[in-house]
């Protein structure tokens, strides 16, 4: 297998932009990313693009929009296509990716991700919420993924004595650390006090425990690792990815306090890496609600199933902890722009990784692998990855 | 814009939402709900004989829907009543299914509790009501 390289990223800011459509979107994005490769890149060199994305713009464009926007920027010959896994878009388009350079098809590759969701009323909005799960069941009882991910925090509670407030934490820490993200949706810090009391959404979660609805884009520009030096004297390496499925609907699932999926994939991506949770020096996670980043710790091996709580009681995933989650903002205040989300947070790691976090308060010092991690809706599907920074000799 | 379940796909399952028609399968004899082409259990038995099921079963998880967090064609239910109970019942005979609860959030719910399988309307589409399956506690 070829080794793969990150040798470029690029996002747009996450947030509620009326005046620009997917296209605009996407190619912000993708400018910014050409514009970060240090040695530059001939674009006409890309071969290959693959770009997630779940509502196509609300719908417009369901078919085909890989070329349509790949058209938009100057590259209609590229073999491009769309990668659909609801919120883990992005994720897998990244993972597919990062197969096809590890392969030895491709050397160089765009993986992406891009949502429009602030075009339609909330009520419109929220139709694309609930169509990534068992629709059949779990939408006509009357759920989004904030019910069933409550059901999932119900049963956390019961099962290992987690408190409302240690979900209140979560939002809290990262509404924290987007205040100095430039390209964070909500800049803004809440009390533990505020995240408590917001507007019932489905209990046990308020308004502070969802991540909320966003446009945005992100592009990652792969390479075969070998050829890395030729762009960078600083490449991010893709030293592992994994990708998994389960049961889509939460009935269907023996445990509703573990997402299995997200327990594959880090199976599958620590074994490629060659290495275990305990190297990991910060990870960006799935917090589209509170408990999944909780979810997170357990199925990630930051600790054992049941015990996450205590990561939080103690600090430790703080900027200033042993392991910080979620520098960003995580999806709660970076934003959660669905089929965006997986590239942004690999964005986020490769100027972590190098020494480029836009704000100095918010640069990560001295770490050398991180993990990201991203979920198709409740669990239905998820990917990891793990990052080595490539300027050590 | 709701969720799109045209009317005869929704016809396809009656037996589920009207009689809780479960299948035991042939290799493993255990239940299956709703169906599936492989069993879930085994992985590998692909032939069923149809169980009823009682209906009874108690409550695994649940959660209150209010607001925002209700999709758009439950929406004025969620208007209407202020907020409504989503509950995961564990069946008396193995799977579990998730439905409404019928009972006002007011009364208290709690994990565990026993619940019992009721007739309700689900919702509307296309101009046609939808009936099914909901939970009440007994
Ligand atoms: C939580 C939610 C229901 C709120 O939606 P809403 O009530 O329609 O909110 P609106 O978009 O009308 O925004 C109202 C206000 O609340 C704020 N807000 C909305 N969602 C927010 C959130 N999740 N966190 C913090 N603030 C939020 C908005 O910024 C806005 O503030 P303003 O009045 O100061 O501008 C919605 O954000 C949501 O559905 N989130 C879940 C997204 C999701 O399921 N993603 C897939 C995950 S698997
Ligand atoms: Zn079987």
């Amino acid at each position: 297998m070829e080794g793969v390289a990150i040798i470029g990223a690029g996002q747009t800011r996450y947030g509620d932009f009326p005046g620009k459509g997917v296209k605009e979107l996407f190619a912000e994005a993708y400018l910014e990313a050409l514009k970060s490769v240090d040695h530059g890149l001939d674009p006409q060199t890309i071969q290959a693009a693959y770009i997630g994305c779940l509502s196509a713009g609300s719908g417009f464009q369901l078919g085909q929009l890989a070329p349509l926007l790949m058209g938009h920027v100057g590259l209609p010959h590229v073999n491009a296509v769309r990668v659909e896994n609801a919120c883990a878009s992005g994720g897998f388009a990244l993972y597919t990716a990062a197969c096809a350079v590890a392969s030895g098809k491709f050397d160089l590759v765009v993986a992406a991700g891009v949502e429009k969701m602030r075009d339609v009323s909330s009520s419109k909005g929220r139709y694309w919420l609930g169509v990534s799960g068992d629709t059949e069941y779990e939408r006509l009882a009357g759920s989004t993924f904030a019910g069933i991910y409550a059901l999932m925090a119900a049963r956390y509670m019961h099962e290992y004595g987690l408190k409302r407030e240690h979900l209140s934490m979560v939002a809290v820490k990262n509404h924290r650390n987007a205040v100095a993200n430039p390209k964070a949706q909500f800049r803004r810090e809440i009390t533990l006090e505020q995240a408590m009391n917001g507007v019932p959404v489905a209990h046990p979660f308020n308004v502070w425990d969802c991540s909320p609805t966003t446009d945005g884009a992100a592009v990652v520009l792969l390479c075969n690792a070998k050829i890395a030096r030729q762009f960078t004297s600083k490449p991010v390496y893709l030293k592992g990815f994994g990708a998994a499925s389960d049961y889509l609907a939460i009935h269907d699932r023996n445990t509703v306090t573990s997402l299995a999926a997200t327990r594959r994939a880090a199976a599958e991506a620590y074994k490629q890496a060659g290495i275990g949770p305990s190297d990991i020096d910060f990870a960006e996670v799935h917090d589209c609600f509170t408990i999944a980043e909780i979810l997170a710790y357990g199925d990630l091996g930051f600790c054992e199933v049941g015990r996450a709580h205590y990561l939080l009681e103690n600090g430790d995933t703080q900027l200033d902890g042993r392991l910080p989650v979620n520098a960003s903002g995580g999806l709660k205040a970076k934003g959660h722009p669905i089929g965006a989300t997986g590239c942004g947070m690999a964005c986020e790691i490769f100027k972590q990784l190098r020494d480029e976090a836009m704000e100095p308060s918010r640069q990560i010092k001295n770490a050398r692998y991180a993990l990201s991690h991203n979920v198709g809706g409740s669990g239905g599907t998820a990917a990891v990855f793990i990052y080595q920074r490539g300027d050590e000799s | 814009m709701g969720a799109h379940i045209s009317i005869p796909m929704y016809q396809r399952a009656v037996p589920q939402r009207y009689r809780l028609i479960g299948q035991r399968c042939l290799k493993c004899g255990r239940v299956n709900f709703p169906p599936k082409a492989v069993c879930k259990y085994c992985l590998t038995g692909s032939e069923f004989e149809n169980v009823q099921l009682s209906g009874r079963g108690t409550i695994y998880s649940y959660t209150i829907i209010a607001g925002g967090g209700a999709p758009p064609e439950f929406a004025e239910d969620a208007r209407c009543k202020g907020s409504y109970p989503v509950v995961l019942v564990e069946l008396e005979e193995g799977p579990r299914i998730i439905a409404q609860l019928v009972n006002p959030p007011g009364e208290g719910i709690s994990i565990g509790m026993p619940v019992e399988a009721v007739f309700r309307r689900i919702y509307e589409e296309e101009g046609v009501i939808r009936y099914g399956f909901k939970f009440r506690l007994v």
